[in-house]
């Protein structure tokens, strides 16, 4: 065997030669592999209670099957497609309203030339990520709630309250503007580190060439950015079912179980709180099914636009 | 201690209470479908089964219990610890076996084999090792064990759980039947287990035997109370028995809220308020026909009553917004006046919380009202206990005679030298007295206030706040006051096991769900009359049915 360097015109490796020679990058995945097994592929057995009408004190191997009848009674319920509806409600409002937020906030931070105040910057939108949701949603209620600052300045000056809290219809709003608040300075991180992946001499050749502010970005920052977005797309709509659970959990008692019921709390509310885990087992293990279904169409999508989606094809 | 203990057993009620809103009937899910049996008691078969009552106070109490009724009665009210506490059990109760114990544990696990265990078990005369794991998950590692049929000889089960856990189909397999040990005058050669109130030992019968004993258990036993901040109402003239009728409320609703001050009178009360409008907390017989809460048109008059409180701006806007962990701090800062809460709430620590905010803080109750102000105003009685330990059906009938004895030990009475021993431990190392009242040292705090033997077995319930007599007059004459108004509410203390179709209609969660919606003021009455429609036709009626069939039918009310 030649030791020079691999051409890849050369017939496919063999499966031995290959291990060896990726032995140490396997090495450092071990962690991440036995992570996966332990936390997400050896608790799929639970499924299995699904199908059953599982007894936590008597186990899964003495419980008893009833193999679809959960799914059944799951799809026969009006509340069940309730929160179908709101998840998919909610998950579009964030596409449109969410999704954008923390590009534009990246290209933004990315022109600011000070140094100093763009980490600053940065480090105040990050900050709120590490709040918690229970957090979060107080320090709101505390600032718009009914008794709160806003509220009681209004009423202090017999101004009509402003109810934005507790009102299911505006819901949608209310839970868009707080993940935002929360999670907007975060998702730039993502964004960020594509902008710096971008080689700056494009830049120079293109102001050379006479190129303005405006072009360089559509030229040159947007088309580098593309791939990055379309695959934070694909991950986004992959997840159209998970909208979140603390927040809704969280705020379900404010404006009432139709306005906050989502997929995710329906499970807790309807499987886990009243005994019935089945129902609840159930009811993720079908989420889980579309989830699927809505990430391979989506990467699939992205492979027709000639964009790399999940994997490069 | 004895305050913080009797808290958590009602907190504990409370909450299996609000998160089911069944009192009463241990409902029990059945999640294999192949079995049908209810496990429910019929009352012939469980009066031979229950120990007999023999009351035993070797303390005098300084508010002596009132008798409301059969099985009702108030607690005794302490306000001084005898200084030189009697013995009720001479010699050591064991004979040197060794035994381990699970029970929950509120709070830091103490080190194993620590000065007061040790101290215990020589003075119990066993080897026991006490397991205590954490409360908040005790309902996710207990099934583990059950599930592998690897319980330990001695396990704290707690009653709050029958809606969600099977613990009928446990007994007799894998926990012992006392019925031979305890039943009738057997329990007599422990006279500390006699001196529990029948009520509390039907909590642990399934099937007609007797399989659990009894912790914390209390004659008065109510899912909770609708408190009022007495300091601020009497200062502006206003007491609790003038309050007479819904009407009465709704105007001090009126009279108290001043939002412009950031003061609502209100916070949530549905769930302690409305049997008021002579609502059973679910079922109620009438002319021998079973009928559901939600099939009686009084309960869309409270659900109106409701309604109004909250869309008249009476209810705290962050009630509304569903922050109920904040309730006491708001109570304590005076932001609510009004509020409802399980009875556990009226202790020492609550009232030193209360000072500390303002200094004349001073927690009231409003008597049992009906809310048209004529009727007999009704409280209904809440099982007699929600703590309950069983012994391991492996265990030989001689190990099971040592232990029985362990817990005739654990359940001496207020005051007496086996109390002060399980609840303070040994004077010098992990107590001193101050002002005659025992007080933890350091490592009584640390070792003896995490409580682990009480769970096992301990009498019932006393009220004794040392140093807040006021929270022990008020709350005992509380009681003396409305325990006439105690009822029994069908299906008193009975265990029922249902199949799981039942017990998910049992809990009806969309209908709770807009019921809270409307006593929220986000729905209409209507919307919680069309919930319901959809119950009865997805479940309710067929439940109704199975009741009727299974439990009624075949065991009687209960009552």
């Amino acid at each position: 065997m030649s030791s020079g360097p691999m051409s890849t015109g050369r017939p496919r490796l063999s499966r031995l030669t290959r291990l060896r020679r990726d032995r140490s990058l396997l090495l450092m995945t071990v962690p991440a592999v036995v992570l996966l097994l332990v936390f997400n592929y050896a608790p799929l057995f639970g499924l299995v209670t699904a199908f059953q009408e599982y007894d936590p004190l008597i186990g899964v191997w003495h419980s008893g099957w009833v193999g679809l009848e959960q799914f059944g009674q799951l799809l026969g319920d009006p509340l069940f497609w309730e929160s179908t509806v709101n998840t998919l409600y909610l998950s579009f409002v964030q596409l449109v309203l969410f999704f954008p937020i923390p590009i534009a906030l990246a290209l933004l931070l990315n022109s600011v030339l000070s140094e100093r105040l763009r980490n600053f910057v940065q480090s105040v939108v990050y900050l709120p990520h590490f709040f918690s949701w229970v957090l979060a949603i107080t320090i709101f209620q505390q600032m718009l709630g009914g008794a709160g600052v806003l509220n009681q300045f209004l009423r202090g000056h017999d101004i009509g309250t402003w109810d934005v809290m507790t009102n299911p219809h505006t819901f949608a709003l209310l839970v868009t503007s707080q993940a935002i608040w929360k999670e907007a300075g975060w998702s730039i991180i993502v964004f960020l580190a594509a902008l710096a992946a971008i080689n700056t001499d494009l830049y120079e050749a293109a102001a050379a060439d006479g190129a303005g502010r405006w072009r360089r970005m559509w030229h040159i920052t947007l088309p580098g950015l593309r791939g990055v977005v379309v695959l934070m797309l694909v991950l986004r709509l992959g997840n159209a079912l998970s909208v979140g659970f603390e927040q809704f959990l969280v705020q379900r008692d404010a404006v009432g179980h139709d306005a906050a019921d989502v997929l995710d709390t329906f499970s807790f509310y309807y499987g886990i709180a009243t005994g019935n885990y089945s129902y609840g087992a159930a009811a993720g293990l079908f989420k889980s099914i579309i989830s699927l279904l809505l990430i391979w169409g989506a990467n699939k999508l992205a492979h027709a636009f000639g964009e790399d989606g999940l994997y490069r094809k | 201690m004895g305050n913080e203990l009797s808290r958590r057993h009602f907190l504990g009620a409370a909450a299996a209470i609000a998160g089911t809103a069944a009192a009463t009937p241990l409902l029990s899910a059945c999640g294999d479908g192949a079995q049908q049996t209810t496990g429910a008691n019929s009352e012939a078969g469980l009066k031979a089964a229950l120990p007999a009552y023999v009351p035993n106070t070797p303390v005098k109490p300084d508010i002596p219990s009132v008798a409301g009724g059969p099985d009702v009665l108030t607690d005794p009210g302490f306000l001084s610890y005898p200084a030189n506490p009697v013995a009720t059990v001479s010699g050591k109760p064991g004979k040197g076996g060794s035994y381990t114990a699970v029970t929950p544990l509120w709070g830091t696990v103490p080190t194993a084999d620590n000065s007061f265990y040790q101290a215990m078990n020589a003075a119990l005369g066993v080897t026991l090792a006490m397991k205590p794991a954490d409360g908040n998950n005790y309902a996710t590692i207990i099934p583990t064990m059950t599930a592998a049929r690897k319980l330990p000889d001695w396990i704290q089960l707690p009653s709050w759980w029958n809606p969600n856990f099977n613990v009928g189909e446990l007994a007799g397999t894998q926990l012992a039947d006392l019925t031979p040990y305890l039943a009738g005058d057997k329990v007599k050669k422990y006279p500390n287990l006699a001196a529990i109130p029948s009520g509390a030992w039907r909590a642990g019968a399934w099937g007609d035997k007797l399989y659990g004993i009894p912790s914390f258990s209390s004659g008065f036993a109510v899912a909770g109370v609708v408190f009022h901040r007495r300091d601020v109402l009497e200062a502006k003239g206003i007491t609790a028995d003038q309050v007479r009728s819904a009407a009465d409320l709704m105007n001090l609703g009126k009279e108290l809220t001043n939002a412009k001050a950031g003061v609502w009178a209100f916070d949530d009360v549905w769930t302690y308020m409305f049997p008021s409008w002579n609502l059973p907390l679910k079922w109620a017989v009438d002319g021998g026909k079973l009928v559901h809460k939600y099939e009686m048109p009084a309960f869309l008059d409270a659900m109106e009553w409701h309604y109004t409180l909250a869309t008249s701006g009476y209810l705290h806007p962050d009630a509304i917004a569903g922050d109920n962990a904040n309730a006491v701090t708001r109570f304590y800062a005076g932001k609510t006046l009004i509020g409802g809460g399980g009875a556990g709430a009226w202790n020492l620590a609550d009232h030193q919380s209360g000072v500390a905010a303002n200094p004349n803080y001073r927690r009231g109750a409003f008597n049992a009202l009906a809310a048209d102000g004529k009727s007999a105003p009704r409280i209904f009685l809440g099982a007699s206990t929600s703590e309950i330990s069983y012994l391991n059906a492996n265990l030989k009938p001689a190990q099971i005679e040592e232990l029985l004895a362990v817990a005739n030990y654990l359940a001496a009475p207020y005051g007496t030298a086996e109390y002060t021993m399980v609840n303070f431990g040994v004077e010098g190392q992990h107590y001193t007295r101050q002002n005659g009242v025992p007080t933890a040292t350091d490592e009584g705090k640390k070792d003896v206030q995490a409580q682990t033997f009480p769970f096992l077995a301990s009498p019932s319930a006393v009220v004794s706040n040392p140093g807040g007599d006021v929270v022990t007059k008020d709350y005992t004459s509380w009681q003396i006051a409305n325990v006439k108004a105690l009822t029994k509410p069908v299906f008193w203390n009975m265990n029922i096991t249902m199949p799981q179709w039942a017990s998910t209609a049992d809990a009806a969660q969309a209908v709770e769900d807009t019921v809270k919606d409307c006593y929220h003021g986000k729905k209409k009455v209507s919307d919680v009359q069309a919930a319901i429609s959809t119950w009865k036709s997805s479940g309710g009626d067929r439940l109704k049915q199975w009741m009727t069939d299974n439990v009624l039918n075949k065991y009687g009310t209960g009552q």
